[in-house]
């Protein structure tokens, strides 16, 4: 009873030293180049040493089982082979059946020609697998069939031939158990190691996905802050103020107050269908391109359909921007505008509380080749008062996803009409800021605010 | 707040009907593309966009429907839209889609397909 724990006790370090040894290899920076199947001539030499020496350990640490002697002398030359391909499996096989044949004994040469044929065979399987990685059961599976043909060449090649029945019958089983178990540790260990590296990789590549976003959004907003005015010029007789706050993801708003000739003043408010850098990209055209228009034709709607044929010439994949613009004349009051599919601006007449639309008189831009867009004119008398907007003010939801509004909008402007073009544009921001509570902006809210003084 | 967007397809007789649900904005957008991208690349001709229990739509979502549009007119075949909803039909009113694209009040009435409206 006693002698029968002493045996398992030792059978119990076998494993532990495996178990080492197969954790300190698979840590190391080679077993790295062993997984990615790119090893150096030198760490190729190292894992033959390495497992060769391990196949000598197997050897003399064989010992007697419940009556039998067992060693796991092959293990080291299979594992190399599996993992590490035929060379280092001929390598450790070589240095394990060497030391082995030095032993001397009645199954000297099959043992040895076993150990040599564990690391052969291994690197074949590593061969065949075309670089996919060998599964557990498969490497259990070979270590159980390698050391079924160990007992196979015993048989074969011993002499004499009685006692290498004898000898096969006691140590077939335990042997075969114990490479087998040995097997599986080293198989294991490495299927971790693999699914580890996965996840790594995983995460890595959703972390470089996400610092990708995050430059995308920056630069997105960097260019649409670049193309907007810097800053407003003043008008003769109006009192003009704009604003456009970006949402996290940027929707290519923008708007413009564009010095023309003698008391004229082009203003421009747009949104660019779409988001981020598209959008942002699509704006700088469109406004570089309004701009020139406007300086080019004193009349809007032939400005608005130069912009649109030159827009909707570089409009990939259905871009397109609503656009309103209008010329001011600031010495007889007049706004001259064409509306390129704009939100309507809202016109408030001193003394009335209607508000007058500035509808459309035509398509987006870039939506369609070949348009042509009509004018309308408006007199801007002191008190009057136009905000024009992007549909992100219209748009903002609440938690209960009811929209600000273009009824709220004009609520507050009623309330708040007699200030200036800047604390009314301040007042509709805080109306929307009220409005959305903790939801999210989620498209650019741009408002232009025109007064007559 | 819900994204919910709903998109079916029908093969017909006189071409794909795609049926949409709930709202196309900038996050949904992109599931109408793949859908209309698909059956482009798949040599469907004609496609009617049936947006009768569509409750919303943003500029992202003109988009899509502007490129399919532009992607089937370089192929030969056309997109046609029917069953607006008011608050839709406003929003291709404004931005003067509904000169652009032809606008149906029933997907029959589509199939029959007679131009560009008004």
């Amino acid at each position: 009873m006693n002698a029968e724990i002493q045996d398992l006790l030792v059978l119990l370090q076998m494993i532990c030293v495996i178990i080492v040894a197969a954790y300190f290899i698979t840590r190391t920076g080679i077993f790295t180049e062993v997984l990615e199947r790119r090893l150096s001539i030198r760490n190729r030499v190292y894992l033959i040493l390495f497992f060769g020496i391990l196949s000598i350990y197997g050897t003399l640490s064989g010992v007697e089982v419940l009556g039998a002697p067992i060693n796991v002398r092959d293990l080291g030359p299979m594992v190399a082979g599996i993992f590490c391909g035929p060379v280092v499996g001929l390598g450790a096989g070589l240095i394990g059946g060497a030391f082995r044949m030095g032993m001397g004994g009645f199954t000297a040469v099959p043992c040895s020609l076993s150990t040599l044929l564990a690391g052969l065979l291994g690197g074949a399987i590593y061969y065949a697998h075309r670089g996919r990685p060998v599964a557990v059961k498969t490497a259990v599976g070979f270590a159980v069939g390698m050391e079924v043909l160990h007992m196979g060449i015993v048989l074969a090649l011993a002499q004499p031939f009685d006692q290498a029945l004898a000898l096969v019958n006691g140590v077939a089983l335990p042997m075969t158990l114990a490479n087998a178990v040995g097997m599986f540790i080293f198989a294991k260990l490495i299927a971790n190691l693999l699914a580890e590296r996965q996840t790594k990789a995983e995460r890595d590549s959703y972390h470089d996905e996400l610092q990708r976003k995050k430059a995308e959004l920056q630069i997105a907003a960097d260019i649409q802050q670049t193309f907007l005015p810097k800053s407003i010029p003043p008008l003769k007789g109006f009192d003009l103020f704009a604003v456009s706050c970006p949402a996290r993801e940027v929707g290519g708003d923008f708007y413009d107050a564009i010095r023309l000739r003698q008391d004229h003043t082009g203003l421009v408010i747009a949104d660019v269908s779409g988001k981020s850098v598209s959008a942002a990209l699509y704006m700088a055209l469109s406004r570089t391109i309004i701009r020139a228009m406007a300086s080019w034709h004193p009349e809007v709607s032939l400005a608005l359909a130069d912009a649109n044929t030159m827009i909707e010439e570089q409009s990939d994949s259905g871009m397109f921007v609503t656009l309103f613009y209008g010329v001011l004349n600031e010495q007889n009051r007049t706004l001259t505008y064409a509306n390129a599919g704009h939100n309507p601006p809202l016109l408030l007449r001193a003394g009335s509380n209607d508000f007058v639309r500035l509808m459309p008189t035509g398509v987006a831009l870039g939506a369609a080749s070949d348009q042509e867009y009509g004018e309308a004119q408006v007199t801007l008398l002191p008190g009057d008062l136009l905000v024009l907007y992007t549909d992100g003010v219209t748009e903002a939801i609440n938690s209960k996803n009811e929209e600000f509004s273009e009824a709220r909008l004009m609520e507050t402007v009623l309330k708040v009409r007699g200030r200036s073009s800047q604390e009314i544009i301040r007042e509709i921001r805080d109306g929307i800021r009220d409005h959305a509570g903790d939801e999210p902006q989620f498209d650019d809210i741009t408002l232009m605010v025109l007064r007559g003084v | 707040m819900t994204n919910a967007i709903g998109i079916s397809v029908h093969m017909g007789e006189d071409g794909a009907v795609v049926s949409v649900t709930g709202r196309i904005d900038a996050a949904s957008a992109s599931l109408l593309d793949t859908e209309l991208s698909g059956l482009i690349e798949g040599g469907e001709r004609t496609i009617i966009v049936d947006m009768g229990g569509l409750e919303y739509i943003s500029s992202s979502g003109l988009r899509v429907l502007l490129a399919a549009k532009k992607n089937l007119k370089k192929v030969g075949g056309d997109l046609a839209i029917a069953a607006l909803k008011p608050f839709v039909r406003e929003v291709f009113e404004i931005s003067g889609f509904l000169r652009i694209f032809s606008v149906h009040d029933t997907v029959e009435e589509a199939a029959r397909r007679k131009g560009p409206t008004g």
